[in-house]
């Protein structure tokens, strides 16, 4: 398990004694992995002996970044390390001010957060449908899958302002209120959407050939789970029901009704059943704030220079790909003293040499897929 | 009992009890490095998963310290480990055969903070160009100028 992984230098020359074996260079610049990520595998033939992921080609060091700069100028920065799910981002930071600083957050400003929150988790899901089959060949259901997400950013865009890399949230609010008209274009992407998700599992999820490619491919067993520091789809695909909303509520969280799904198998069938299964729970949760949200402010009073008291804290979110916590510590100045950001895709992807070990190389480019990386998020 | 207090009596070393709604953790050990590796074999035991390995660079107070984090699947019960240490010659244990998620975070450590994690099979960077000679999390880092030229 442990030599698998590690290799003391990049090795790009094959060993003598096999003749048969050679080292393939996947990446940095392959549609494959997703963005920026190089991985070195040996090959023996078609199947992979060892792989060896080389990261850092996006790297920005927003962690010295976050060192140089005042509490609130580190919020834009956050959208620039998962782009697919900038508001997480946003949450997992505002929180932790609020929790240290001790500010409340009116109630329809928490509403606003999750409501959104959750669009941008659709809209992240869906773009991993859409490249995942696209990995496999399909392409077809990618068009599907960005016609709906094309619809939830014009949406997002009409509050927030920006398409992708948002920063909407605010130190004890949001930045803008919704309105009836949004509220309204909600729910009628709500009914799009769920009349459109049975013809994903039509199109795809039954198809002969996705359930060669994705069962049995891939398993992470139940054993690896917490040795990796797995979280997300990735390990409730492997039957684990941890998830940050429910274990460790956050927000309006609590008062939501919904299920988390779980699957036993562990493979990549396991893991694309899970995320398809969250966007239905994900439009379950908005139409429950749809219904509920109140009126009032979305804005409490908090001072305009943010001082956290001295000490440190952790907050944790449940972002699209898995647990993000972010632990800052504050020297009682107005700018932090140290940020460090646990991405859930740089766990997640840590299993992968493990998982690729005797793999073919094609089912390789699926498993690297079924783990929904963000390399700007691990590379941070 | 919840299961953190259960899990400390087992694990057997000082603990402070945080405050959760404040600060997010609810305990934190402070260990020296010869005990890390028993306590974490028992995390482990006990179904804990890493979260992540960091350091904190204290120039006022001359001191690195190495802070580890740990969770739960099953109930919710955030564990920090600290070890201090001098900023010199940093040296922390490995905990890598236990946790094999455990030897990026420690490259990605080790090359920040220039931190030697004993034992590790990995002593490669992570995220940085694999030639580079500084530490960036260090707080007595300066900026190298651009060696590019043309370039500001």
């Amino acid at each position: 398990m442990f030599e698998s992984q590690i290799a003391p230098t990049y090795h790009l020359e094959p060993s003598e004694e096999q003749e048969s074996d050679f080292i393939l260079n996947l990446g940095p610049q392959h549609p494959g992995t997703h963005g920026v990520l190089r991985v070195i595998l040996h090959m023996d033939g078609e199947y992979i002996l060892t792989a060896d992921p080389v990261l850092g080609y996006g790297h920005r060091m927003q962690e010295k970044i976050a060192e140089n700069m005042t509490w609130a100028q580190v919020l834009p920065y956050m959208a620039r390390m998962d782009y697919l799910s900038a508001l997480s981002y946003n949450q997992a930071w505002v929180c932790l001010v609020e929790k240290m600083c001790g500010y409340e957050v009116p109630p329809r400003a928490e509403y606003i957060r999750v409501l959104t929150t959750e669009l941008n988790r659709i809209s992240s899901h869906l773009l991993w449908f859409g490249a995942f089959l696209l990995d496999l060949g399909a392409f077809t259901p990618f068009l599907h899958a960005f016609e709906d997400r094309e619809k939830l950013l014009d949406l997002l865009e009409t509050i927030t302002g920006s398409r992708l890399t948002y920063c909407f949230f605010r130190f004890g609010g949001v930045g803008a209120d919704v309105d009836a008209t949004f509220l309204r274009e909600t729910q009628e992407f709500l009914d799009q959407m769920r009349a459109h998700l049975p013809g994903y599992h039509e199109l795809v999820t039954g198809n002969v050939i996705f359930e060669h490619r994705t069962k049995n491919v891939g398993v992470i067993l139940p054993f690896d789970t917490s040795g990796y520091g797995l979280s997300g789809p990735v390990l409730r695909g492997s039957g684990e029901a941890y998830d940050v909303r429910v274990k460790e509520p956050y927000s309006i969280y609590p008062e939501l009704k919904f299920n988390v799904p779980v699957e036993q198998t562990g493979d990549c069938m396991g893991r694309y059943l899970v995320r398809l299964a969250e966007i239905d729970e994900s439009l379950n949760m908005i139409d429950q704030i749809l219904a509920n949200i109140p009126d009032g402010d979305i804005q409490a009073k908090v001072p305009k220079i943010i001082k956290p008291p001295e000490g440190e804290a952790s907050m944790a979110v449940e972002t699209p790909r898995g647990e993000l916590m972010i632990y800052a510590v504050s020297d009682g100045t107005k700018i932090p003293y140290r940020v460090k950001y646990r991405v859930p895709s740089f766990a997640n992807l840590s299993i992968f040499s493990k998982m690729a070990r005797g793999q073919l190389l094609a089912d390789a480019l699926a498993i690297l897929g079924s783990l929904d990386l963000v390399i700007p998020e691990i590379d941070r | 009992m919840s299961l953190i207090e259960t899990t400390l009596q087992k694990l057997d070393v000082p603990a402070e009890q945080l405050d959760y709604a404040k600060t997010g953790i609810h305990a934190r050990l402070s260990i020296t490095s010869d005990q890390l590796q028993k306590i974490c074999r028992t995390l482990k035991a006990a179904g804990f998963f890493l979260e992540t390995i960091t350091a904190v660079d204290d120039l006022a107070e001359g001191t690195m310290r190495g802070v580890w984090f740990f969770d739960h699947y099953s109930e919710s019960s955030r564990l920090q480990i600290v070890i201090e240490s001098s900023r010199d010659n940093t040296v922390f244990p490995t905990i890598g055969m236990i946790y094999p998620g455990a030897v990026w975070h420690e490259r990605e450590t080790a090359e920040f903070f220039d931190i030697t994690f004993e034992g590790s099979k990995d002593s490669r960077g992570l995220l940085l160009p694999l030639d580079v000679t500084f530490h960036p999390l260090r707080k007595d880092f300066k900026r190298p100028k651009h060696q590019i030229a043309g370039i500001h």
